[in-house]
């Protein structure tokens, strides 16, 4: 098992690239969820970008029985986010993009579209180990691309899909979450107890 | 600019302990000028959207910038590591409300312990027989909820709380019978929320989403819905809020004379008073007292002792997270809803000194994106691809503990001014140097392995140690910096203290600190309480000495 990047690894990357990741999720412009009720087309990202990055989000929360990120449109959330709040992750992923084709062609010759799942995850796999044959970019960290792309990926799948991601309340499904409990109108006391079965953001019990 | 304003007091900073002392010097007629970063928020600006609240942190702190070094010879990373809300309320906005008086060691630590290698250990100047009455104010100002009798390691105290014990959740029924079966005394977490109508606030609607965020309906108490309201009824206080303090000015005879601040266009103005009370906690308090610097205090305002900034504490908190075979319900309600206090007496036979209070919680989070980031990695599993949707799936049956441990204070911990980075204003940024001690870690571990029986006697199927406090992306979870105290510690000895048990400067007879950054020890329980009932204290001795024209 690769191990995960650790924080202060992801910082330092970052500043390499020439600000932290940290800095660039928490940038504050509420723009995305107005961008993503505007419009489920894309933004800033090109067909082809769209392509890459939703096969990324479909291995980082892959569809089994229950949807994952294709289905809850994680690639979506990203393209919004891009365009708004996280602009400056932008040239990231048009790295990203570049260069986890070029690993894919380096250790399959092809495109990582056109990969099977599992050699896609072994494409993923190398990218987060920092080690990937052929990524073509010295000065930007594979794992900075890796961790940013699944950072965002597990976003789209779990924050309200008022902004672009977690479509059909997908993410929220399969986590078992009823959505904010005080958008909810709270709980009672049975409730709380499991005796009351609890209404979701979409209209059914759990 | 008018006609030159004198106001009796300036309070910068409006948390648990500016907040406490706004209301208190108001009430007896004071004019008060206050100052905060950040805005003035409404219950309005409070929900449940996650992204927005924890993620981007878009409702508290946007204009906070840090640094962090382990030690002098270690690098300088720049972010937020103070988990803080930069708003009127101050942090206790956005506070879990866990409401704990210090047992009476606490504020004896190197009488009870003697002196112990690589740490500075302190006794408190005032004891916990003095700070009794004012813990009992504290709780009733704020409406703490909880079962006066039921903590037998408890401290001691002479009234119960004004509010009930709130009901429970699966998950705090399944830990509170476990505990019983282990031989230990659950009891409901007391939490500052109201469980009954109680000072004009709600009771509480168990949403969930108490720590991180503010309360939609203000049935939590902060000093946003509890002092500020109050003080604003008086008519004898100026709010100014968006506004960044900058420097404290003496005048020709030493005393503190004005405060230099900027609001939200960078433009300075300066406010004059007979009183400073600084209150920005743990980072910045110091990090002020050190930009006002001058002539006569070339090392900091009131640092002819050279510990302001040293001594920074910020608690060791341990957490395991484990699954239920059915729902846990741990997204509803409280933060937490049962707690135990067995462990918390200090003993050396355990290999470390000290101890702390264990609580249920809702899995360290109660919403699935921050338990999606933070809470796997001590997993031991991949946190992306089928194993991670695994994870995911565990939510609703997952249950947290967490242990809340008292970390031994080093002189080498400290916060100053960063030589490089500065923040939007041009100031200097604050720069963190902390590591932890020895003895920290191996109180961390002992805790950890208790808490995994318990969650055994709980029925737990998978369980993994939460490591919540150190992991990458998420702005809360790093390294436990979630508590700060110390850095300008109360004594009784000048050359050893900062402020005396009045929380007055030693070196500055009309500027006061009145907030976490006096605790010379951290104590093994969330410090809020203690920040709270410490200032109802000094806030009497402030109006009391007035009366006789001794302040």
């Amino acid at each position: 098992m690769s191990k995960a990047l650790s924080r202060r690894d992801v910082l330092v990357q970052g500043t390499v690239y020439g600000g932290s990741l940290w800095v660039l999720l928490n940038t504050p412009h509420p723009l995305t969820a107005r961008a993503a009720q505007a419009s489920s087309k894309p933004e800033v990202l090109s067909a082809a970008q769209w392509k890459t990055i939703e096969a990324i989000t479909g291995r980082v929360i892959p569809t089994d029985h229950e949807p994952g990120a294709l289905e809850a449109n994680c690639v979506n959330f990203i393209d919004k986010a891009l365009a708004n709040e996280d602009a400056a992750a932008k040239p990231l992923y048009d790295a990203g993009v570049i260069g986890i084709d070029a690993v894919a062609k380096a250790r399959f010759e092809k495109a990582f579209v056109a990969l099977d799942a599992k050699q896609q995850d072994e494409v993923l796999t190398a990218l987060e180990s920092g080690e990937a044959e052929g990524w073509p970019h010295a000065e930007v960290p594979s794992q900075l691309f890796f961790e940013t792309a699944r950072a965002h990926t597990i976003m789209g799948f779990l924050a309200d899909p008022k902004y672009g991601g977690n479509r059909d309340y997908a993410g929220w499904k399969v986590t078992g979450y009823p959505g904010g409990g005080h958008h909810l109108g709270g709980y009672s006391p049975d409730q709380m107890m499991a005796k009351d079965k609890i209404k979701t953001a979409w209209g059914e019990e759990a | 600019m008018g006609k030159r304003e004198e106001f009796d007091v300036c309070v910068i900073g409006t948390g648990a302990g500016g907040g406490v002392m706004i209301q208190e010097l108001t009430a007896a007629g004071f004019r008060v000028v206050a100052l905060q970063r950040g805005p003035f928020l409404k219950p309005a600006d409070f929900h449940d959207d996650e992204l927005r609240t924890m993620i981007r942190d878009e409702v508290f702190s946007s204009d906070q910038v840090e640094t962090y070094r382990y030690d002098e010879n270690s690098p300088t990373e720049t972010g937020r590591f103070n988990y803080m809300a930069n708003c009127v309320g101050g942090t206790m906005t956005h506070w879990a409300a866990w409401s704990w008086r210090f047992r009476p060691d606490e504020f004896k630590v190197l009488s009870t312990e003697g002196p112990v290698a690589g740490a500075s250990l302190a006794d408190w100047p005032v004891s916990y027989d003095e700070m009794e009455p004012y813990y009992e104010r504290a709780e009733w100002e704020f409406g703490v909820s909880g079962d006066a009798a039921a903590n037998p390691s408890g401290a001691p105290r002479k009234k119960g709380y004004p509010n009930a014990p709130h009901p429970g959740r699966v998950a705090s029924d399944r830990i509170g019978k476990a505990l019983r079966k282990l031989g230990h005394y659950p009891f409901p977490t007391p939490v500052a929320i109201n469980s009954k109508p109680h000072g004009g606030r709600p009771e509480c609607a168990y949403g969930g989403s108490c720590l991180g965020y503010g309360c939609p309906i203000g049935a939590k108490a902060t000093t946003l819905s509890v002092c500020i309201p109050k003080a604003l009824a008086t008519g004898k206080l100026d709010l100014r809020a968006n506004t960044t303090a900058r420097e404290v000015t003496l005048n020709d005879r030493g005393q503190a004379r004005s405060v230099l601040y900027l609001d939200g266009d960078g433009k300075e103005h300066e406010v004059f008073a007979r009183h400073v009370v600084v209150s920005g906690n743990a980072v910045g308090t110091p990090h002020l007292l050190q930009m006002s610097a001058s002539g006569r205090f070339p090392n900091g305002l009131g640092n002819s002792s050279g510990l302001v900034g040293h001594n920074l504490t910020l608690h060791h908190i341990a957490a395991v997270s484990f699954t239920i075979d059915e729902l846990s319900r741990a997204s509803s309600g409280l933060h937490s809803h049962v707690a135990f206090d067995d462990f918390h007496a200090s003993d050396s036979k355990r290999g470390f000194i000290r101890g702390g209070v264990v609580a249920e919680t809702n899995s360290a989070v109660n919403q699935p994106l921050m338990y999606a980031l933070t809470t796997h990695m001590g997993c031991g599993e991949r946190n992306w691809g089928s194993d991670f949707k695994k994870y995911l799936r565990r939510f609703p049956r997952s249950v947290g503990l967490a242990a809340v441990l008292e970390d031994l204070p080093m002189d080498v911990n400290r916060i100053d001014l960063d030589p490089q980075v500065k923040d939007g204003h041009g100031l200097p940024a604050p720069r963190i140097t902390h590591r932890q001690h020895p003895n920290d870690f191996a109180m961390n571990r002992w805790f950890t392995k208790k808490m995994m029986d318990v969650a055994d006697a709980s029925g737990a199927i998978e369980k993994w140690d939460a490591e919540f406090y150190s992991l990458p992306n998420e702005r809360s979870a790093m390294k436990g910096f979630m508590h700060f105290h110390g850095t300008c510690r109360m004594g009784d000895d000048p050359s050893k203290s900062v402020v005396d048990r009045w929380c007055r400067s030693h070196d500055v007879k009309n500027l006061w600190m009145v907030d976490g950054s006096v605790f010379p020890t951290s104590g093994g329980y969330n410090p809020t309480l203690t920040i709270l009932a410490n200032a109802y204290r000094v806030a009497d001795h402030f109006v009391r000495e007035a009366k006789r024209q001794n302040v």
